[in-house]
Parts: structure tokens; C-alpha cells; sequence
């Protein structure tokens, strides 16, 4: 099924912009996802990410532009197909299992919409419960399930009926951190083994960059950057999608006749562009900890958090604070602990620096 | 604005043609007579010509004050007996605490009109009093006095609970916390407890004072031998007596919405401003103190209260209805189930009139159940274009009294011109208690739709189904307890009512409540009273048993 697909866009959009009551929610949405792709939607809460996927899904009219899915239109000028004719799953963020029916009554509702017989209905509802693991659940009243269970009915419920495209709205964010790694990596599993085209909606970005063969970075309603999970993290396309990564500090810095400084303090010639002001993402791979004395950049030591690869140390950078931002601090990985409060020197290695050139007009 | 291709469901469409005919046809046609005085002649001439005459009428300002007088009376008496009933039982341990509960709520259940029948029985010259004790007191009865009494103890229980359902939240909640923080409890009770229990005491004085202005059998049967006159008996006077004086019934209709209206809308008010009871769970008994030296007193007076609203009237019914004649007096010889017999016999219509109103109740609670179900979805949870008319016109019967709908109804379907009309048929009594009932259901539905996440409907829609399977799988088997109760509540209410019934019932065509106010016109006040008893045992038993086999007593208020 994956590659009789392959030739065309399972989903695409073009130009959808939606607004409510004046306000834009949406603007200038452009999105195309072969069959067989995961795309993940990411951005921080009220971007618009579970908006776009609402209009996917048919539960929202755009204002202008167009959708359509394996090829036809499902919204557009004139034209308007409702949810139940989309033929799609979906996982929602708060499960949205219907309290008054048992498990096997949620998993079965597609089947039954879709007018199949009650035999195959039973025989498929037995076989997506197995798949997730609840096949011992069936006569239960979701109310008595965990919460992790209740997410496996809901995906259950979703592939159930065999849509090739299922939506996802966040749907590991109300579990709770261990069980969330575990989900990510069966619902991996579950996406590439059925072949689906999955859009998957998180503001987590170790569940997209782990999930999706695309992710759109969202902000204010717009598509920041459309992308690889590798592209992503190698080539960010502006300091506000490198920072909702969080790959690294964003610092500012000027350019005079000795080379580039930040907040005072000479760093000498790093390279980067031929800009008086810019902005650089320094990764926590772009930073050595050195003698104090010879170091261009110095700081103190605010936190150490020990991971299994080594500590994680946070430093609040020397130098006038700018305006604006209230402590500049990095991070770096150090193999051994440092104390809170510890006075410590930085080399910048230039060559892991990724440079954004500011806008002249933006001061200091 | 969202592209309109999204069509609009068809339950907004059946909720909005509903609420038109059910709610806005009778309101408007109030609005157009009181504009047009011609109207019942089909001419739109001289436009608001009745208006002066009918403002300035100086009777008009009386009847006006004397509706306020009896509102504010009733509100204060009610806060008098109900709030420290109401503390005793939210903070300290009452013996017996729940049979008190159910005891305050049939009161509340029986109509006033019955009540006040039991008591004119009591108090009238020669009368049960008189016979046990040798002495009346008519002449407390039919004053301003004996009217705010007896309406009081119709009306005092929704103080009752309403305070003693906020005081026990908040004082569980919020005072053991102030007790943390070092007050005492007595500084608990006056800077924490009481502040937060305002606005529930606010909004159920408001619910009486509504009751009290709309009420009609009360004043009915007391107020005209007293001259006091209030709204509803004068629009009553307008719309049955010779001259009929439909543009004045109108007016002063329109004057009594606007009370009724103003006491709705400052009840929202205070609830939407500030209110801490729906935001927690069971109360928790646990936290109560004991009542000490005070156990007696206040004992005593639960018993006293609880014997003059439920105990005396029902008493009375009974022995009025167990007596062969009234005249024969409370002895054991006069005593027989003669006039039950003739009930059951149906000698005299009583089973006609029974079959008819129950028949009327479970039609009404089907159809305002629907609609209530289709209107509050509209509103809650469609984004369709014009939801907020549809939650104006939900919202519009609770400060339509019953005698504004009747008056309603009569002006537009007793028009020449149309060609078929309910009017005349017992179509016009489902109208009416339709249109006066549908709050209940409208706001039982209400919030049973804000507890439903938006995403069960739209789970249900992306799975396959259309709105209406949506609806009628998801939707409609979540909100069904609360529905069903509603739907209780208006078959209660609808069989035993009064004034709308009075006003728009067909020649010919009796109710319950027609029956017993006739029978006691007659002077065959046996029957009503045997007819009256049945009635509260259907329309106070039924719901009862059933709110509480759902574990949901006193909630309906």
C-alpha cells in the first residue's frame, strides 16, 4: 500500500489562512507530505499547530486556501468535505474516549460508522486492541484504565478502521516523562510498520525530531521552518527556531576593527559574516572550559545537573547585562562536577558556531 | 470569519424553529397588542394609544407596588426562617439531618395553590382550628400578613438549600484552611465562610422573589377578599372578565416581565460575578460541630418548621378529603373514603381531568426535553451563525411568568385570520407548559454540555459519524441523567398547573388543577381536597424517588 502512494502528496495545502473574529490565527500555510511520511507540527502552545491540524482533520473551515487529501479537495472555494467523509484517524491530547461506552465500544465506533458487520467488527477490535496491548481491556469502562492505557484505546481507535492517514494532537503530553519515551517508540513502530501518513502535533521537540521525516517549526501562526529533523538541528533557520530546540545559547555580538565582542569583552576573529551586528548560536559542542586567566569569556557556575553521559552545567556569562534579557547564560557538558558558584573560563570554538546576521536597526 | 460552507446542523435548525414557535411567538404577540390596541381586530392603527392610559392609570402603580411589597415580604420572611436553619445544618451535626432535608422539600413541592387551600380548611371560621383549639384566625388569613405567610412556606426551602449546600463547600474547603492560618471558629465563620457564601444566599432570594411575583393562587384566593390586588390577578381580571381588556392585560403583562426580567438577570449577575459552590465535589461531613446545650432548641425548632410547612396543610388536605361533608366536622362518624370513591368513580370528571394532565406532563417533558437538549447544544457547543438569538430566547421564559405565556398564547392563536389553530384544543396547554418549563431542561442540559469535552463530538465526527448520529450516539446518552431529571421535574410541575391552565383551558377540557379550583368554587371541597391529595402524592412521590435513586436529592433546586 506504502508505494502505491508514493507518487503523489497524501496531504497538501496551500495558502490557508484562518482567522476568527478578526483575529489571524493562520497565515500563509503551505504543506505537502508524501504518503508514508510523518510530519510533525512544533511549536510552542497557541502557534497555531493544533489549529492546521483541525482544518486537516475538517473540524474547522479555512478562510482561504485549499486542502486536499490523496489528491482531492476537501476544503477550498466552494468546496467543503466534512469530517466523516475525510476517512481519517486521530489521536487527541485529552484521549476523547467516549465515557459511556467500553473499550471494544470505542474501538468499534469507526467499524460501525463504517457499516461494517458486527463478525469482522469483533475480529478487527480483538486484533487493534492486541496491537496495543489491551486485548484483556476490552469490557472495561475506559474511566477505570490509567492514563497511558486510555492513549492506547484512543490509538487503537484510531487505526482501527485502516484510514492511511492518522493525526495526532499532541497526544503523549498529558503522561508523564517515562512512559512518554516508551509511547514515542511504539508509535514509531506502529507508523512505519502500518505504512500510515501520520501529522503529529507536539510542543516536545525530542518527539519530533525523533518521530517525523519532516518537521514544521510553528510560531505565530506561520510556518518558521519546514524541514529534516537533521537539517533542523545543522542549519536552524532563524535564533527563535534554535532557540525553541534549544540547541544552544543565542548571544549577541558586534563587530569593531579587533573582531567580534559580546557585552564588552573581545572574543578576537571568529570568522562569521561581514555584518557590524549578528547573532550566534553557540551549542553546548562550540564551548571548551579553560584556564581562567587566558580565556576570552568567563562566567560562574549556577547549576549542575548530573546525566548519565556526564554533567550538564549551566553558566551565567561576565559582562553588562543587555537590555531586555535578564542573565545571559550557556550551556556546556563537563565530565566532571563542578561546584555552584565556581568561577570558570570559556574558549569558543568557531568552527561549531552557527550565525544569524542581525537587522542594522535592531540596537544593542 | 470562517468560510460559510460548513452547512448548519440540523439540530440547530429543529432547535431554532422550536424555540420560535414554543417561546417567541407568545412573547411577541404581547409586545405587538400592548403596541397595537387594534390588534385583535388584524389592524395595526393608532400604534401605542394605549399606553398612556394604561401608565398613568394610578391602579397600575398600586398593583406595581403591591407586587413588590409581596416580592420583598416573602424574600425577607424566607431569609428569616430559612438562613438559620440553614447554618445550624451546614456546620453543626443535626440529628437527623437528612430526614429534614426531604422533609423542607415537600413544601417546595406542593403548589401553593394547594397549600393554601389546606390552610384556608385550617384557619376559615369554624374551621379545623376553631374545632380543636376554639378559636380562628381569618381574619390573619386573608390579609397581606397571611399571604406572605403562606407563600413563604412554599418558598423558603430554596433558601434553605441553596445556603446550606454553599455553607457546607465553603466550610469544608475553604474555612479548615483559614483555620490553618490560625483563626479561630468563630473568625473562620465571618471572614471566610460568609463572604464566599454571599452570593449563593443573593441568587436564591432572587429565585424567591421571582416566585413570589409570578405567583397566582396564592393572592387568587386570598388577596380579593383582602383588596389587595397584584399583576397576575388584575392581567387574569383583563383576560376572563367582562370587558375583556386585552391591550391592558398586555401592558401590564409586559410591566410584570420586566420585574421578573430585572429579578433573572441580577441573579445571573450575581452568580457569574462570584460563585464557589459548583467548583468542588461531595461536602465532607466530617468537619461539623457538635450543637452542645443547643441540640434541643434547635431541634424543637426544625420539628416547628417542618410541622407548619409540610405537616398542618397536608393534614388538612387529608382530613378534608376523608370527611364525608365538611359541615359533619372532625369526628370519627364523618369519616369515609366517600369522596376518593368518587374520584375513582369518575362521577365527576376528576379521572378525565387526571387522564388529561398526565397525559399533558409526559407530553410536556418530552418536548421540552428535546428541545431543551437541541437548544442548550446550539448554544453550548455549535458555532453556528445566530446561537446568540437561540440563547436570548432560552433564556427569555425564566422572567415569562406563567400568566404573561397564557396571556401570550391567547393573543396570537385566537387571531381571525388564521387558518388552523391550537387554540381551543388541549394543544394550547402543551404550548404553555411547554414554554413556561423549558428553563429547566434548557439549564439541567446546559451544564451537562459544559462538562463534555468539545473533543468527544469531534472524535466522534472524524470516526465516521454525521451530526445527528453524532448527537443521538455521543452526545445525547451523556447528558441523559441529568436530562431525565429535568424531564421528571417537568412532568411535576406541568400536572399540577395552575394559572396557565385557569386561563387558556378549553370549554370543557379540565386539568387537575382546574378540577380542584372549580370543585372548591362549587363548595364541593371534598373532592378537591381528595383530588389535591392524589396530586401531591403523583407529583411529589415520583420525583423523589427517582432524583434519589439517583443520588441527587435537593439538587433540583
Amino acid at each position: 500500500m506504502r508505494g502505491e502512494w508514493n507518487s503523489e502528496q497524501a496531504i497538501s495545502a496551500q495558502n490557508l489562512t484562518l482567522s476568527y473574529s478578526g483575529i489571524q490565527i493562520l497565515r500563509g500555510i503551505d504543506v505537502a507530505l508524501p504518503a508514508g511520511q510523518t510530519l510533525a507540527l512544533l511549536g510552542p502552545s497557541g502557534c497555531g499547530k493544533t489549529t492546521l491540524l483541525r482544518l486537516v482533520a475538517g473540524l474547522l473551515a479555512p478562510t482561504t486556501g485549499d486542502i486536499s487529501i490523496n489528491g482531492q479537495m476537501v476544503a477550498g472555494p466552494g468546496v467543503f468535505v466534512p469530517p466523516e467523509k475525510r476517512q481519517l484517524g486521530m489521536v487527541f491530547q485529552d484521549y476523547a474516549l467516549w465515557p459511556h461506552l467500553t473499550v471494544a465500544g470505542n474501538v468499534a465506533f469507526p467499524l460501525e460508522m463504517a457499516g461494517i458487520g458486527r463478525a469482522e467488527r469483533e475480529a478487527r477490535v480483538t486484533a487493534a486492541l492486541d496491537r496495543v496491548g489491551l486485548g484483556a481491556m476490552a469490557a472495561r469502562s475506559p474511566a477505570a484504565l490509567s492514563g497511558g492505557q486510555q492513549q492506547r484505546v484512543a490509538i487503537a481507535r484510531a487505526i482501527v478502521g485502516e484510514p492511511r492517514i492518522v493525526l495526532f494532537d499532541e497526544p503523549l503530553s498529558n503522561l508523564d516523562r517515562e512512559l512518554r519515551e516508551t509511547m514515542v517508540a511504539e508509535l514509531g513502530a506502529l507508523i512505519r510498520g502500518l505504512g500510515l501518513t501520520a501529522i503529529y502535533v507536539t510542543h516536545d521537540q525530542s518527539e519530533a525530531l525523533t518521530l517525523a521525516d519532516q518537521v514544521a517549526v510553528m510560531e505565530a501562526g506561520q510556518i518558521a521552518q519546514l524541514a529534516t529533523p537533521e537539517h533542523l538541528v545543522e542549519q536552524p533557520a532563524s535564533p527563535k527556531v534554535a532557540e525553541f530546540l534549544r540547541l544552544g545559547a543565542i548571544l549577541r555580538l558586534v563587530r569593531d576593527a579587533q573582531g567580534w565582542s559580546c557585552a564588552g569583552r573581545a572574543l578576537g576573529p571568529l570568522g562569521g559574516p561581514e555584518v557590524a551586528l549578528a547573532d550566534v548560536l553557540v551549542t553546548p559542542r562550540a564551548l571548551r572550559v579553560t584556564e581562567i586567566g587566558q580565556a576570552a569569556l568567563t562566567g560562574e557556575v549556577l547549576a549542575a545537573q548530573f546525566r548519565d553521559t556526564g554533567y550538564t552545567v549551566t553558566v551565567r556569562l561576565d559582562g553588562a547585562a543587555e537590555p531586555g534579557r535578564a542573565i545571559r547564560t550557556v550551556q556546556i557538558s563537563s565530565d566532571t562536577r563542578m561546584r555552584t558558584g565556581e568561577r570558570i573560563g570559556l574558549q569558543i570554538l568557531p568552527e561549531r558556531l552557527r550565525w544569524f546576521p542581525a537587522r542594522a536597526d535592531v540596537p544593542m | 470569519m470562517a468560510r460559510s460552507v460548513e452547512t448548519v446542523s440540523p439540530s440547530v435548525i429543529i432547535a431554532a424553529v422550536g424555540l420560535g414557535l414554543v417561546v417567541a411567538v407568545p412573547f411577541l404577540f404581547i409586545v405587538l397588542q400592548a403596541i397595537f390596541p387594534e390588534l385583535g381586530r388584524g389592524s395595526l392603527t393608532a400604534p401605542f394609544s394605549a399606553f398612556a392610559g394604561a401608565l398613568g392609570d394610578a391602579k397600575l402603580i398600586g398593583m406595581t407596588g403591591n407586587t413588590l411589597l409581596l416580592g420583598v415580604l416573602v424574600v425577607v420572611l424566607s431569609a428569616l426562617i430559612a438562613i438559620p436553619l440553614a447554618v445550624a445544618r451546614a456546620l453543626f451535626r443535626v440529628p437527623g439531618a437528612i430526614v429534614w432535608d426531604v422533609l423542607f422539600l415537600i413544601p417546595f413541592m406542593i403548589p401553593p395553590y394547594i397549600a393554601v387551600l389546606g390552610w384556608i380548611m385550617t384557619l376559615q371560621p369554624r374551621g379545623y382550628l376553631e374545632q380543636l383549639a376554639g378559636f380562628n384566625l381569618t381574619g390573619f388569613l386573608f390579609s397581606v400578613p397571611g399571604i406572605v405567610f403562606i407563600m413563604t412556606l412554599n418558598s423558603f426551602p430554596v433558601v434553605y438549600f441553596a445556603v446550606s449546600r454553599t455553607l457546607e463547600t465553603v466550610g469544608s474547603r475553604y474555612a479548615d484552611v483559614a483555620r490553618v492560618f490560625g483563626a479561630s471558629p468563630m473568625r473562620a465563620f465571618w471572614r471566610v465562610t460568609l463572604p464566599l457564601s454571599t452570593p449563593g444566599l443573593a441568587a436564591s432570594l432572587l429565585l424567591v422573589f421571582a416566585m413570589a411575583i409570578e405567583e397566582y393562587g396564592t393572592p387568587a384566593a386570598l388577596g380579593s377578599r383582602a383588596g389587595f390586588d397584584v399583576l397576575v390577578t388584575a392581567i387574569d381580571l383583563r383576560v376572563s372578565d367582562w370587558p375583556i381588556d386585552l391591550p391592558g392585560a398586555a401592558i401590564l403583562s409586559l410591566v410584570l416581565v420586566a420585574l421578573s426580567f430585572g429579578a433573572f438577570m441580577l441573579q445571573r449577575w450575581v452568580l457569574s460575578r462570584r460563585s464557589y459552590e459548583a467548583t468542588t465535589g461531595k461536602p465532607q461531613g466530617t468537619a461539623k460541630r457538635d450543637l452542645g446545650p443547643w441540640k434541643w432548641p434547635v431541634l424543637l425548632t426544625f420539628g416547628l418548621v417542618a410541622f407548619v410547612a409540610t405537616g398542618l396543610p397536608l393534614l388538612a388536605i387529608l382530613a378534608g378529603a376523608l370527611s364525608r361533608t365538611i359541615s359533619g366536622g372532625l369526628v370519627w362518624s364523618n369519616l369515609g373514603p366517600d369522596n376518593f370513591a368518587a374520584i375513582l368513580g369518575d362521577t365527576t370528571g376528576a379521572l378525565r381531568a387526571l387522564g388529561t394532565s398526565l397525559s399533558l406532563g409526559v407530553a410536556a417533558a418530552l418536548v421540552t426535553g428535546l428541545l431543551g437538549a437541541l437548544s442548550a447544544y446550539a448554544v453550548v457547543k455549535s458555532r453556528a451563525r445566530g446561537r446568540g438569538v437561540l440563547d436570548v430566547l432560552t433564556i427569555l421564559p425564566n422572567a415569562l411568568p406563567g400568566i404573561v405565556v397564557a396571556v401570550g398564547l391567547i393573543l396570537a392563536w385566537n387571531q381571525p385570520w388564521l387558518p388552523v389553530t391550537p387554540y381551543n384544543t388541549a394543544l394550547i396547554l402543551l404550548l404553555a407548559y411547554c414554554c413556561i418549563l423549558l428553563p429547566q431542561p434548557v439549564r439541567y442540559a446546559t451544564a451537562a454540555f459544559h462538562q463534555i469535552g468539545d473533543n468527544l463530538e469531534a472524535a466522534a465526527r472524524v470516526f465516521g459519524a454525521s451530526p445527528l448520529t453524532a448527537f443521538r450516539r455521543i452526545l445525547l446518552p451523556l447528558i441523559a441523567p441529568s436530562l431525565l431529571a429535568a424531564m421528571l421535574l417537568v412532568f411535576a410541575v406541568a400536572t399540577r398547573e395552575l394559572v396557565a391552565s385557569v386561563v387558556v383551558a378549553p370549554v370543557g377540557v379540565s386539568t387537575i388543577s382546574t378540577y380542584i379550583w372549580r370543585q372548591f368554587e362549587q363548595g364541593s371541597v371534598g373532592l378537591g381536597m381528595a383530588m389535591a391529595f392524589l396530586t401531591i402524592l403523583i407529583t411529589t412521590a415520583l420525583p423523589l424517588i427517582v432524583l434519589s435513586l439517583m443520588g441527587r436529592r435537593g439538587s433540583l433546586l
